[in-house]
């Protein structure tokens, strides 16, 4: 790595993990869809420099063209209750938690550092017509058959699932109070079950 | 890498204009708000109801069902380039794969997900 | 291409083909029922819940009969390899996975209409699940594993929440879709990590990568360390692993039973059969395998922790459908130290992890069946009370639910019984004895809470003016259950057998 593909990293790694922060920690879901928005920029910005061009178009195209704006949409379905409140509940265990993952991952960064394997594996070097449309057709249709139509299946899935889940009836809004307070009890009693069976 | 740099350099100069743009508007605009201007403008008319309101789950399904049929194009587009040297293996494959979204297709038109008014 | 080639993916190809079939037969079907109506056999249930079984049996006979024919023959299967490997290892979970859907598909069929829930995109859902789960079974290679436990995952997310007017079924719906996601990217870290450190993404090439791995300064050993804990506690959120088992109950409770069934059958032996690909098939060997640098204390500490906890907290449980829950993760439990006890028990061992997974599938759909059953219309069985006194006035059902139980809790001369004592003794072949005491006393203790579900079938009566539940009418539930019940007793009483076949079957990954 020379310094300007140093520098060229430093600069995407930086707007993909703020963007992180920002849709971890942001009060305002839009504005995490935004933070988003720069990791998946940053990402694609990584991908190229791995040479991988194709996959740096698609993922700008797919990822921060359709799929950012899904979320967006999500986002205005579910309205102003999107707007996270100040959730006390479980506040210790939750810090416990950031501070035991964050530990672990430090731990295993510096025990990774520690054994000094900068280029972790004699990866064969790029041939020099890796990452275009034609390499990543030949590729996909000779060696990774079985993956590829595997995915067909995965998008088959995708659309079953969103017609069930999104069309059959919606949550009874009268209801939402009570069968709010009830969702986290242990038990469901009977009674509960047969109303909103019947709601 | 290096064919890159132009592009670079324009997202570079369209940050650095629409930034400049927008602080050079801001510091120099002239500031004179009063109450009537700041109510949200509707017409003229006074505003009535909510801020906010509440999208059909309709259009979140139509979105999803775009994305996954969006998917799929990008997945085609290299077959098409390499169409010819992948011969009938790569037909046969690509038959498949296609013939799975035409189900899914045919699926989602007849439960009536594509129709607005059901 | 050739024929060879099409016989080994048959299982696979069938069952994917007949969801096809049946989603356009859905799609131009006149059958839908609007949710108010009280006709139970006028929606689609009627048709695709027969349609999905024999779809999924289908694809079940076609494993057997790959098994019978001998998968190693058929020379054209090993060019989809690492992708899908077809072995013996593959058929046994390709039938006891179809198994599982069937049964689920039949219960479904009695399930949904009851409840007005009869909408047929369930059944292409399990369908395309299963086949994500076969996959996943098959798998020899991180891509196609990331691949088929996507696959199954949407699947389920989307059957959970399949009960939308229920905030229940809602919030179950999205608390496992987030955990799931979440372990599913843990996994996925994992393999890039792995990826990175041996420069291969088929099993059989990390293994021969890690073996021939020095460890110490300048080696890659740390990395593959952190990615095999990664894909460990990927897999642990799968199974339902104590600590990572917090989803379970909440979502298993408000998923519509079958669904819940599917979830605690199929997709829990999916993630086992990947959990032996991944620690048999790349981890077995460069120390990693060893005890006091590897893998197995990790899993025997999960295993421990996944028993002890899920028991205890089960006997505590008012809700039957949520004690199931927790004892699905007891079982999970149990598997986990059979899979301990392979690294040193050697193929025996796999093989009673195996015919473990078998027995709970068909002990774990009866008794969610059997609770299916106890609950109509507007009056689903979920709580101990709501059971007081059901074995009394319906003596079929209430024997049919005990049967399961009592295999559940390990009793002889059910397949539960035999499913324990051969993990238990591959764990003491493998000197294993406080993993198999302990498993052992976990065992008495869910005696309690399984026992307690009898106790209010026949020795209760029911609260003066509380509802009494009546059993629902469907010749589907009533046939998975018996198909559950001969295979709880064939397998208690001739136990060998399909214990030599699921040895057989555990020979060909090692």
């Amino acid at each position: 790595m020379n310094k300007v593909e140093l520098a060229y990293f430093g600069l995407c790694s930086l707007i993909a993990l703020l963007g992180a922060v920002v849709t971890v920690g942001a009060k305002n879901p839009i504005r995490g869809a935004m933070g988003l928005l720069s990791t998946i920029i940053g990402i694609a910005g990584l991908y190229l420099m791995l040479a991988a061009e194709f996959l740096a178009a698609i993922q700008l195209l797919v990822y921060a063209g359709a799929v950012v704006i899904l979320f967006l949409f999500v986002i205005m379905l579910l309205g102003p209750s999107a707007q996270s409140k100040r959730d006390a509940r479980g506040a210790v265990a939750r810090y416990v938690g950031a501070a035991a993952l964050l530990v672990s991952g430090l731990g295993a960064m510096a025990l990774v550092m520690r054994t000094k394997s900068v280029t972790p594996t004699a990866l064969p070097a790029v041939p020099p017509q890796f990452g275009t449309i034609e390499s990543i057709g030949h590729e996909l249709f000779s060696t990774a058959l079985v993956p590829f139509e595997l995915s067909g299946a995965l998008l088959l899935v995708a659309v079953i699932g969103a017609v069930a889940v999104a069309r059959g009836k919606q949550v009874d809004p009268t209801l939402l109070p009570a069968a709010d307070a009830k969702s986290s009890q242990t038990s469901a009693p009977t009674a509960g079950q047969t109303k909103e069976a019947r709601s | 890498m290096s064919t890159y740099v132009p592009l670079f350099l324009l997202f570079i100069v369209a940050a650095v204009l629409a930034g400049a743009l927008f602080t050079i508007s801001t510091v120099l605009g002239p500031k004179n708000p009063t109450p009537e201007k700041m109510i949200p403008y509707e017409c003229g008319s006074e505003t009535t109801g909510g801020r906010f309101v509440k999208p059909s789950v309709k259009f979140y399904l139509t979105a999803i069902l775009f994305v996954v049929f969006d998917i799929e194009a990008v997945l085609i587009y290299p077959w098409t380039v390499e169409f010819k040297n992948l011969g009938w293996i790569g037909l046969a494959t690509m038959g498949s794969f296609i013939l799975m979204l035409v189900v899914a297709l045919l699926y989602v038109w007849k439960k009536g997900a594509l129709e607005w008014e059901k | 291409m050739n024929s060879g080639l099409f016989l080994g993916l048959s299982p696979l190809l069938v069952v994917s083909l007949g969801g096809l079939l049946l989603m356009v037969a859905e799609a131009f079907s006149k059958r839908r029922v609007d949710e108010t109506s009280d006709d139970r056999d006028a929606g689609p249930s009627s048709e695709l819940s027969l349609g999905t079984a024999v779809t999924l049996l289908a694809g079940a006979v076609f494993a057997a009969a790959i098994w019978f024919v001998g998968p190693e023959k058929l020379e054209g299967a090993s060019s989809v390899a690492p992708w899908v490997i077809v072995d013996r290892f593959t058929l046994f979970f390709s039938f006891v996975l179809c198994l599982g859907g069937a049964l689920a598909a039949l219960l479904a069929g009695g399930y949904l209409p009851e409840h007005r829930l009869d909408r047929g995109e369930f059944y292409p859902l399990i369908i395309f699940s299963t086949v994500g789960a076969m996959i996943l079974a098959s798998a020899g290679d991180l891509l196609s594993l990331f691949l088929g436990l996507e696959t199954m995952s949407l699947g389920v997310y989307a059957m959970v929440g399949f009960r939308r007017a229920s905030l229940r079924s809602t919030e179950a719906a999205v608390k496992y879709f987030l955990l799931g996601s979440f372990a599913a990217a843990l996994l996925l870290y994992g393999g890039a990590l792995l990826y990175g450190a041996t420069g291969h993404t088929d099993l059989a090439g990390i293994r021969e990568a890690i073996a021939n791995m020095q460890p110490g300064k300048g080696s890659n050993f740390a990395l593959v360390i952190t990615a095999a804990v990664l894909i460990i506690v990927g897999l642990a959120f799968k199974v339902s692993a104590v600590p990572f088992h917090m989803w379970t109950p909440d979502a298993y409770e408000g998923a519509p039973t079958p669904t819940t069934t599917y979830m605690a059958v199929a997709v829990k032996c999916a993630a086992f059969a990947t959990m032996l690909r991944v620690l048999i098939g790349a981890f077995g060997e460069g120390g990693l395998e060893s005890w006091a640098a590897g893998w197995p204390p990790v899993v025997a500490l999960l295993a421990v922790l996944t028993m002890t906890v899920a028991n205890l907290v089960a006997g505590q449980q008012e809700s039957v459908k949520r004690m199931l829950a927790y004892s699905s993760i007891a079982h999970a439990g149990y598997v986990l130290v059979g899979v301990v006890a392979t690294m040193r028990a050697g193929g025996d061992a796999q093989g009673s992890v195996m015919f473990y997974l078998l027995t709970y599938t068909v002990s774990t759909v009866g008794a969610f069946g059997a609770l299916i059953l106890m609950g109509s219309r507007g009056a689903e069985a979920v709580s101990y009370e709501d059971l007081a006194g059901v074995g009394k006035r319906h003596p079929a059902a209430g024997f049919a639910f005990s049967l399961f139980l009592l295999s559940l809790a390990g009793v002889p001369p059910t397949a539960g019984f035999f499913g324990k004592l051969y993990i238990v003794k591959a764990s003491i072949g493998a000197g294993l004895y406080p993993l198999a005491i302990i498993l052992l006393l976990n065992s008495v203790i869910s005696a309690y809470y399984y026992l307690r579900v009898m106790v209010y079938m026949y020795m209760r009566e029911p609260a003066p003016g509380a509802p009494i539940a009546k059993p629902m009418r469907s010749g589907y539930v009533a046939t998975a259950l018996v198909v559950a019940g001969v295979l709880v007793l064939v397998l208690g009483l001739w136990p060998t057998t399909s214990l030599q076949i699921a040895v057989e079957a555990a020979l060909a990954t090692r």
